[in-house]
């Protein structure tokens, strides 16, 4: 008799493993489906491997937990979105942290000059401070368009908006970037010549 | 339904006419550029946005960076999601390249395979055939005018002698005239 209670019990188990297994095998097929695009993404935004690979963990955990464990009815605006929000709090805090140890330590190395005005680094570093500025709804589309490469038309559907309006946030997003690097080019010119 | 698409169509149709007026690269925009100061500044500063885009698109990562990844992010999810054999080949996975890159280089022999069929296919319609019943007509033509023009004899005699020769001899001897 208690044999028997015992492999029912392991029956049991055996039965609400499976389904457990089962029900959240998505996770790996989203991961198998849109892990190279993502991985791509992140890597424009951040930069840094080790970023990447913490941003995407990151991604798929709150995908493995969103909504009481049930799959989104859209997986991929849905990891794009969350892996965009995670990369860019990342930069924020990584800008926020720079500014902290550089008003620490001014040192003239920290400083950009003219030289280095089309320094292929400093312009990545400069725009990527830019992107993580911009209001959300024109980061969303510049990363998805610009940086994960995607169509206006998916990016549309991702962002729940037209792809006529994704167009036209991505020339205000171009707009106010150029400004806001013009800004910094001269401050950081500035800051050059007062030292 | 059908309305919708209609739409949709000419609205694209619309951004791609707009995007080739207004872009840029545009001639005239090209030429207010050149005079004027202000745009000059501002193209400088979309150009550098380009510039940086450029350089973070080119910037390349590890091969192995989707792998690290996959392996990091499987190691926080289920123990028997960890254990399938789904997440044992996510774990070894090495990016591939776009399928429009893949079949990249095969561009060249479609192209060819294609140029063969369509010559094959013109040839089963017969576009060929009505080639040189054209040719036909076209001679039948210049006969009739020269006819008309010159002395019939010797039309006669120039299309007689002509008959058996190719189309471009025929065409030759009638511009000698």
């Amino acid at each position: 008799m208690f044999g028997k209670a015992v492999s029912y019990e392991l029956i049991w188990d055996f039965t609400i493993s499976g389904t457990v297994d089962e029900s959240q095998r998505w996770i790996l097929s989203a991961m198998q489906r849109y892990g190279q695009e993502l991985v791509t993404m992140l890597w424009r935004m951040l930069g840094n491997e080790q970023d990447v690979c913490d941003a995407y963990q990151n991604t798929f955990l709150q995908l493995a937990h969103c909504e009481g464990r049930q799959k989104p009815e859209h997986i991929k605006a849905y990891i794009f979105r969350t892996a965009g929000n995670v990369a860019v709090s990342m930069l924020r805090r990584k800008v926020a942290e720079r500014k902290r140890l550089s008003k620490a330590a001014v040192t003239r190395k920290s400083v950009s000059s003219p030289a280095n005005e089309l320094d292929s680094k400093y312009l990545q570093e400069n725009l990527r401070c830019c992107i993580a500025e911009l209001p959300e709804h024109l980061r969303n589309v510049i990363t998805l368009r610009d940086l994960a490469e995607l169509p206006y038309n998916q990016i549309g559907r991702i962002l729940g908006i037209s792809s006529a309006t994704a167009r036209v946030y991505r020339c205000k997003a171009v707009q106010l970037l150029a400004a806001w690097m013009s800004k910094k080019n001269k401050k950081d010119n500035e800051n050059y010549e007062y030292k | 339904m059908n309305t919708n698409n209609n739409c949709k169509q000419i609205r694209n149709w619309l951004y791609k006419a707009i995007e080739n007026c207004f872009s840029l690269n545009a001639d005239w925009v090209q030429n207010h550029i050149a005079n004027c100061p202000k745009c000059q500044r501002r193209f400088v500063t979309i150009g550098k946005v380009n510039l940086a885009l450029s350089a973070i698109k080119s910037q390349p990562h590890n091969l192995d960076l989707l792998m690290r990844a996959n392996t990091q992010a499987i190691c926080v999810l289920k123990h028997s999601l960890r254990q399938t054999p789904k997440a044992q080949k996510l774990k070894t996975i090495l990016p591939q390249p776009k399928k429009l890159e893949r079949w990249g280089k095969y561009t060249h022999s479609v192209a060819n395979v294609a140029a063969c069929i369509a010559i094959l296919l013109l040839m089963k319609i017969g576009v060929f055939s009505s080639v040189d019943k054209l040719q036909a007509e076209g001679q039948k033509v210049i006969e009739q005018y020269y006819a008309a023009h010159v002395d019939n004899d010797l039309v006669d005699e120039l299309f007689q002698k002509d008959a058996g020769q190719s189309s471009s001899t025929n065409h030759r001897g009638v511009m000698a005239i």
